[in-house]
């Protein structure tokens, strides 16, 4: 049936498509049904799986590097596992056969790295064994099960006595033995890692005198996956919770039923266009995908409200009431939904696999609101029978509709919009100098994906204790020719990494092969101290490996070194991972290994007023000229050489130098493959180039390892937080530009949303919530949550100061019809989410914590800031509406 | 009871189906006769809307 009556001339088009999807809603239902069953068959088919490359910035070094050598140096992925007697020691047949059990279980868990275990029990960790005729030989501390007491004490004496065990693998008080296993990072699957550990590993060898802890980030994801079945609670929970809020809201079920319905659609396409296109949801991110769906029950709960509205206002004209609401809602549901959409699809910019997947898909289920809310919402409502009149009338009588009109009252006398102000800015101020503490990284040192007191971060916890750092920063080595690791420069300068950084109070304890020459040459001299030194030539060095790594195949010394002895690997046990902590180690190593590259060269430079110059000359090291290239030589004269005292550098390589950052970037670029580097100078005016050939033999990569990991994840979201945040923002004020064609409508809509997101800024940092992968996308989804409120209050506005003219009024209106149906979408929303702090994962938990109050913050901003401030400054994209009702036209 | 995703749907398909009976079958009955209550009791309010609702007239087109 055609429209035959006269609707508002502006909107003649959307009123004219309204009544067509009820023309047409047979085709159109079968169509939007078809395509939402093949999404729901696909969405069926989900999977819960976490890539752990994903999470990782592949395109930043230290991930390259990581990958590098993550095969064959350890990974990210590091199992530990202690065993600990409350009486006694470790030294007895019974609790050194059950760590020879455990190792060997752990050896058969899926996707274990066989050569990366270290464990007294494992084949891999060996002592040097005098044999007859004086030869030596590495032997495995343990050949097998323990057999007499005899042999414990044996093995005892063999672990005091190796620099690499004692305090490494077994404690130094002797209760506890550590286990290690790294994992293949392409063979990762938490589920069955966990399950495999403890029926293999932890339950067949606790008794009353033997605890078993295990930490490390495989066996934290398993317990984030056995956490995850937490959300079915939630979600039942939260639904029964919602649908009666809603009947009450409404006094009918057809409020409770059709917002479910625009959720489900939604979700539906939402969940199967992730698996549609190959991905699969992070049990992390399941706080993301319960937001979206309560997005989309917002923005129905809004149009039911005016579906009511209109109802009564056509007379009981169930069609009518259907068109008018589609066609009035159309513009701020749609600038919502996309302002929402694109908010999201900003975190592409973090180059993060896992966050641009989820970029893509909260979108796209963003944009899928549309389809359920917008093109089938007219069809669900002429298929559902009309509301009782009496009932649509309740509505506007109770007393929740009663206290919106008392509030909004006092909201706008001069007191109230004086108190909003004030409140608003003073607020403001607070938490900004809150927000200084908020920290990139994670700012505990137990996991913020699970409770303190969780058995994980307990068990993690105790292994701290005992055995002080788990966590590996691994630094690798990397020589520009072989056996270069047989350089005494080369592990002296590993051995200086070692004992500055140990220094650090975040560092537990280091180990690189400098380590085992040493311990190989003092034992090679019947253990006196004195030799448990780097020898002086590479003649010594090369014998010692020879005797240590002799019987040992390459696959278990590849650990250590590479077989051709070009590369190893300085790997620093840290006590936890905070990200200042991670922060001030990377940094730490940064200085060790610009300045151990300026020693070899014999310089020491400073920063003069931002350029980098050389401020002192080494007479240690002498040059001579080999070529174009200056080498350095014992042959050398002194005072000569490639740099005079005052050399100002501007470039190093081909990259310029305008400071002591830029300089260790452009050394580390420079230095990372070859054997002469270009140096652009200035000298007396003149810029000259001047070739020197490295003096050393390797060079330091950062970096590997957990801790290397947070790194480069923690230096790429610093780098793109505050663009991000930039572009959130300046997508969101484009789409206000475009939807009410005014400059200034952004700054009405954005500035309670600005400091709403200062101040769940400041609560994060109050309560130690860091700005890390998993957070991130979180955080920008919530960006966007205020915008909807604030639409819904303006479009009311402009339309309400069409017909009254004058613009307290209007606002007032927008406030207790519009603003009423806000009120209610916000009290359900953060009443639901905060259900989400029952979870055992604890990061779901504060996230649902943290979303329910950007709600409440966004709400509260968009009902009391926002309203004040059009009346306050009566803003001219309102104003020029005044009197403008739209003639009223037939389509 | 260890929730997963079947039964979890099925709790929530069946709390719907309650709430829709019961809004349906008992509690629209019972607003209607508190507020017949209300307005034989003198309530204007409850008077005027019985009015309104009972002269309305439901377009479902």
């Amino acid at each position: 049936m055609a429209i035959d009556y006269d609707v508002p001339s502006d909107k003649r088009l959307l009123y004219w498509l309204g009544d067509k999807l009820i023309d047409y809603r047979h085709p159109v239902s079968i169509v939007v049904l078809l395509v939402t069953a093949v999404f729901a068959y696909w969405g069926f088919q989900l999977q819960l799986v976490t890539s752990f490359g994903d999470l990782l910035p592949q395109n930043h070094p230290y991930i390259k590097i990581h990958n590098r050598f993550s095969g064959t140096f350890g990974g990210a992925n590091n199992i530990m596992i202690m065993l600990e007697v409350k009486d006694g020691n470790i030294f007895n047949p019974e609790t050194l056969n059950k760590i020879w059990k455990m190792t060997e279980g752990l050896d058969k868990v899926y996707g274990v790295n066989h050569n990366q275990i270290d464990s007294i029990a494992h084949r891999t960790v060996r002592y040097l064994k005098v044999a007859a005729g004086g030869t030596m030989r590495a032997t495995p501390v343990m050949l097998g099960e323990v057999k007499s007491q005899e042999d414990a004490t044996q093995i005892r004496r063999v672990v005091h006595n190796a620099e690499n065990i004692y305090g490494l693998l077994v404690s130094l008080d002797d209760k506890a033995a550590l286990i290690r296993a790294n994992f293949i990072e392409g063979r990762l699957d938490y589920r069955r890692i966990f399950d495999e550990v403890n029926a293999a590993v932890v339950a067949p060898y606790q008794d009353a005198n033997t605890e078993v802890y295990v930490a490390g980030e495989p066996r934290l994801y398993g317990w984030v996956y056995n956490y995850a079945g937490d959300v079915f609670f939630i979600l039942v929970i939260t639904y029964c919770i919602e649908w009666v809020l809603r009947w009450m809201y409404f006094h009918d079920w057809r409020g409770a039923l059709r917002p479910t319905i625009t959720g489900l659609i939604a979700a539906f396409w939402g969940l199967g266009f992730i698996h549609f296109i190959g991905l699969a949801l992070d049990p992390l991110m399941l706080v993301m995908p319960f937001l979206i769906t309560a997005r989309a029950v917002s923005h129905a709960i809004q149009m039911h409200d005016r579906y009511y509205e209109e109802f009564e206002k056509s007379g009981w004209h169930k069609r009518r009431a259907i068109v008018a609401s589609f066609a009035e809602l159309f513009v701020p549901t749609l600038s919502g939904i996309t302002t929402d959409a694109f908010g999201v699809l900003v975190i592409l910019l973090v180059p993060v696999v896992m966050l641009q997947k989820l970029a893509i898909t909260a979108s796209w289920w963003i944009l899928a609101i549309t389809i359920s809310e917008m093109l089938l919402n007219p069809v669900v409502y002429y298929y559902l029978k009309a509301p009782e009149p009496e009932l649509v009338m309740l509505r506007e009588r109770g007393g929740f509709r009663l206290a919106i009109n008392r509030f909004v009252k006092v909201l706008l006398t001069p007191a109230g919009k004086a108190i909003t102000v004030v409140a608003w800015l003073g607020s403001a101020v607070v938490a900004l100098y809150f927000l200084r503490g908020l920290t990139i990284g994670d700012p505990t040192s137990a996991s913020p994906l699970l409770w303190v007191d969780s058995p994980y971060n307990v068990s993690h916890q105790k292994i701290q204790d005992k055995f002080g750092g788990v966590e590996p920063l691994i630094v690798v080595a990397e020589g520009l020719d072989k056996d270069a690791m047989k350089d005494p420069l080369t592990l002296r300068r590993m051995e200086g990494f070692q004992r500055l950084l140990e220094r650090d109070s975040g560092i537990g304890y280091s180990f690189s092969l400098a380590d085992i020459i040493r311990a190989v040459n003092s034992v090679f001299h019947e253990l006196e101290p004195k030799w448990g030194v780097i020898p002086n030539n590479w003649v010594d060095i090369g014998g010692l490996f020879f005797i240590y790594f002799s019987g040992s195949p390459p696959t278990e010394t590849a650990k250590y070194v590479d077989p051709s002895y070009t590369t190893a690997h300085v790997t620093f046990f840290c006590k936890d991972h905070k990200g200042d902590n991670i922060r001030r180690i990377v940094h730490r190593c940064k200085d060790y290994i610009l300045g151990s590259q300026l020693e070899d060269l014999g310089v020491e430079v400073g920063d003069d007023n931002g350029a980098v110059v050389v401020k002192k000359i080494s007479s240690d090291v002498t040059w001579e000229k080999a070529g174009p290239s200056w080498i350095v030589s014992e042959h050398g004269k002194e005072g000569e050489g490639p740099f005079q005292v005052g050399d100002h550098i501007v470039k190093v390589g081909r990259a310029p130098v305008t400071d002591m950052a830029s300089f260790y970037a452009a050394m580390t670029k420079e230095t990372a493959s070859a054997s002469l580097i270009d140096f652009g100078m200035q000298r007396g005016g003149q810029v000259s180039e001047t070739t020197v050939g490295a003096p050393w033999k390797a060079v330091f990569k950062l970096a590997g390892g957990l801790i290397g990991t947070l790194a480069a994840a923690n230096e790429e979201l610093l780098r793109n937080d505050a663009l991000m945040n930039f572009l959130g923002f300046f997508t969101m004020w484009m789409i206000m530009l475009f939807t009410y064609r005014s400059f200034a409508a952004g700054f009405y809509l954005l500035a309670p949303l600005l400091l709403s997101n200062i101040m769940v800024n400041a609560y994060m940092a109050i309560n130690n919530i860091g700005v890390n992968i998993h957070t991130l996308p979180l955080v920008t989804v919530g960006l966007g949550f205020g915008i909807d409120y604030g639409l819904y209050i303006v479009s009311r506005t402009i339309e309400e100061i069409r017909i009254r003219g004058d613009l307290v009024d209007s606002v007032r209106e927008a406030l207790e019809t519009s603003g009423k149906a806000v009120t209610f979408t916000a009290v359900t929303m953060v009443i639901s989410t905060v259900f989400w702090m029952t979870s055992n994962i604890r990061f779901n938990a504060e996230m649902g914590l943290l979303l329910a109050i950007w709600m409440a913050v966004s709400y509260v901003g968009s009902q009391t800031l926002t309203p004040v401030l059009i009346v306050m400054m009566k803003p001219r994209f309102i104003m020029k509406e005044a009197n403008r009702a739209p003639t009223l036209t037939s389509v | 009871m260890h929730l997963t995703i079947w039964n979890s749907v099925f709790i929530v398909l069946g709390f719907s189906v309650v709430v829709v009976l019961l809004d349906e079958f008992v509690v629209k009955g019972w607003r209607h006769s508190k507020w017949e209550r209300k307005a034989a009791a003198g309530d204007k309010d409850a008077a005027e809307l019985l009015r309104v609702a009972r002269s309305a007239k439901v377009s479902e087109e």
